[in-house]
């Protein structure tokens, strides 16, 4: 059937793989629509997804204990507080992972790799929950950290995240190849320089795949800090499961994932920024 | 064409299959009614039984198998194994699903009918089930109020509630009553917002603020409102903690008869307004259990629910939490102090 008549079906199978080949294949004027189309899926989609709950939950009758918790200034300062402790430990953790998967990967030091990576399954081994329990427990004994509110949560979570960014830096580091670092050498380049100017950028898409997982787990994991103070979308979640809301329940789950979305929609934009041209 | 057939052949199998469990659930269903009117039947002969055995004395559940669940904090497992221990020394099979989790799992529970009992609080049924805004004041009318529709919506059974109530309070550090001024009653908090806003600061569960019968009611009531910067959520167990260490607040929400309200050496102001709900705890049974032994359930529940008094269950609970006890000596203790294993 598809292989006798041409036209539409032949397409139609084109276009579906179109996306996976170099748009050259693709007849003119289809390229840039398609390529829109991609770019502007995502935040129609998560458009859709916001604009459908607040549909939901203003077409339902909602109670006081509703009323109070959903509304405008309330949901606002939780979305805050869940992007705040989400950024502030992901940046957090790029400036601890990224360093340290370089340091891991140079001749001198790689004795300490197994010693690092340790550190980052260490992290990821804890239950998330357990961590942030930890920091408490921790935080009580020492003067120098407060124990609840922003600083030990965030302190949690770049522990919890750092296994993705320290991992994918070292092995974006170890896959470039050996005979580009010997010609950056016998061209002159000091050691400095080669990581800046060849390993660095040839292994930014790497890296930056495990920034955007990093930012991910952060994004979900933070429902938990309000436990500690942290604020967040988890005190939604919370609310509605302990006293049987599901309009508020719903309210929190649904933002957190449209956040998860959108967040990792934001770092591919940036991830394909990033990337050097030409990779 | 010969992968057709297979695939038509296997796909007929299917159907019949499919027929052969149809006509057996139709055939099923119809055998359902049957045992279900014989097991009236039983059932009625059953109760009539017990009324007898109620003429000659004694309240026997000789035979009978019950599954006992709970909640999971220290309160709940004591209240378990009490009804555990009471119901064998009964002459009951019992069936220890004691500790199942939170207030939802061990609801989900009792309507699946996976456990026959729990013990569970009317302020509970009424504000997070039956989710009423505003409780009732009357300790007897909240009571009958939640037992009667309970009955109703869910046909389960509220047997007389426990004399203690836990219901919520705000609490502080005993050590640090001079430095806050002295503070006993909700009402004097209105004096150290006014004066010293600094030092009300406020620690609590994430559901406190949504609640009527949490924050927003209190601060309505009493005619004040904690400055919003000040008021911490945290999780339940924290509250203690960091109410205990004034880190990062003066004040803690806490439920009355916790046990680490005394550990911790907090006080607990006095709500002399009457402001929060009424949390007295009722041994819940589902239906079939109940239709079957409710006379004798009721007879064994009512002289243990008596002597659960505010004091004797807060012993209790430090008890477990404080202490290290095991929540079964300190149920058992408890029952024989009380000369509640005799009958």
């Amino acid at each position: 059937m598809a292989v006798d008549t041409t036209g539409t079906v032949d397409q139609g199978g084109l276009a579906d793989t179109s996306a996976v080949t170099p748009p050259r294949r693709t007849t003119e004027g289809f390229g840039p629509l398609r390529r829109a189309l991609r770019y502007i899926a995502m935040p129609l989609f998560l458009l859709v997804v916001v604009v459908g709950l607040y549909l939901w939950v203003t077409g339902q009758e909602l109670g006081q204990v509703e009323q109070r918790q959903l509304n405008a200034p309330f949901i606002t300062s939780k979305v805050v507080e869940h992007i705040r402790a989400s950024t502030l430990s992901t940046i957090l953790v790029i400036l601890v992972a990224v360093p340290l998967g370089i340091l891991a990967t140079r001749p001198s030091l790689r004795r300490l790799a197994p010693l690092i990576i340790g550190f980052g399954n260490f992290g990821q081994a804890i239950p998330s929950l357990g961590l942030l329990t930890l920091i408490f427990l921790f935080a009580r004994t020492v003067d120098w950290l407060p124990t609840t509110g922003i600083v030990p949560v965030v302190l949690a979570l770049t522990a919890y995240s750092a296994l993705p960014i320290l991992r994918n830096t070292m092995v974006g580091l170890q896959q470039v190849d050996p005979s580009l670092l010997l010609a950056g050498r016998g061209m002159g380049l000091s050691n400095t320089d080669v990581l800046r100017k060849i390993e660095m950028p040839l292994a930014v898409p790497v890296i930056l795949a495990g920034v955007r997982t990093a930012l991910i787990i952060n994004v979900g994991t933070a429902t938990l800090v309000f436990l500690y103070g942290g604020g967040g979308l988890g005190e939604l979640i919370f609310q509605g499961f302990q006293l049987r809301r599901t309009t508020i329940l719903m309210t929190g789950a649904v933002l957190t994932a449209a956040l998860a979305l959108l967040v990792d929609y934001l770092a591919g934009l940036v991830e394909e920024l990033l990337t050097p041209k030409g990779l | 064409m010969r992968y057709r057939a297979k695939t038509l052949l296997a796909l007929f199998a299917l159907l019949s299959l499919l027929a052969a469990a149809c006509g057996g659930e139709s055939l099923e269903s119809g055998g359902d009614t049957a045992a279900e009117e014989t097991a009236d039947a039983g059932a009625t002969e059953a109760a009539e039984g017990t009324e007898g055995g109620d003429e000659g004395g004694a309240a026997s559940l000789e035979g009978a198998e019950i599954v006992v669940g709970s909640k999971d904090f220290d309160e709940q497992l004591i209240l378990g194994n009490i009804s555990k221990i009471a119901l064998e020394n009964a002459g009951a099979t019992v069936v220890d699903q004691i500790n199942l989790g939170g207030t939802d799992a061990a609801r989900a529970a009792l309507l699946n009918g996976d456990i026959d009992t729990y013990w569970e609080y009317n302020g509970t049924a009424w504000i997070s089930f039956m989710e009423n805004d505003d409780p009732i004041a009357d300790p007897v009318e909240q009571y009958e109020a939640v037992r009667d529709a309970e009955l109703e919506n869910e046909q389960v059974h509220w047997l007389a509630p426990a004399q203690f109530n836990n219901t919520y309070g705000l609490a502080y550090l005993t050590s640090a009553a001079d430095e806050l001024g002295n503070p006993e009653t909700l009402s004097d908090l209105a004096d150290i917002i006014a004066e010293n806003p600094e030092l009300a600061t406020l620690c609590v569960e994430s559901e406190f603020p949504a609640r009527n019968d949490g924050l927003p009611g209190l601060e309505a009531l009493y005619g004040y409102e904690f400055p919003d910067e000040n008021v911490t959520v945290l999780d339940t167990g924290v509250v203690y903690t960091a109410t205990a260490d004034r880190d990062p607040c003066n004040f803690g929400e806490v439920f009355t008869t916790d046990g680490r309200v005394a550990a911790l050496e907090l006080t607990v102001l006095e709500d002399d307004q009457s402001f929060f709900p009424l949390y007295n705890p009722s041994p819940v049974f589902t239906d079939e259990v109940f239709q079957q032994y409710g006379p004798a359930l009721e007879e064994l529940f009512a002289p243990i629910s008596e002597a659960l008094t505010q004091d004797v269950m807060t012993q209790l609970n430090a008890r477990v939490s404080a202490d290290g006890e095991r929540p079964e000596e300190v149920a058992q203790d408890f029952l024989e102090t009380n000369g509640l294993l005799d009958g």
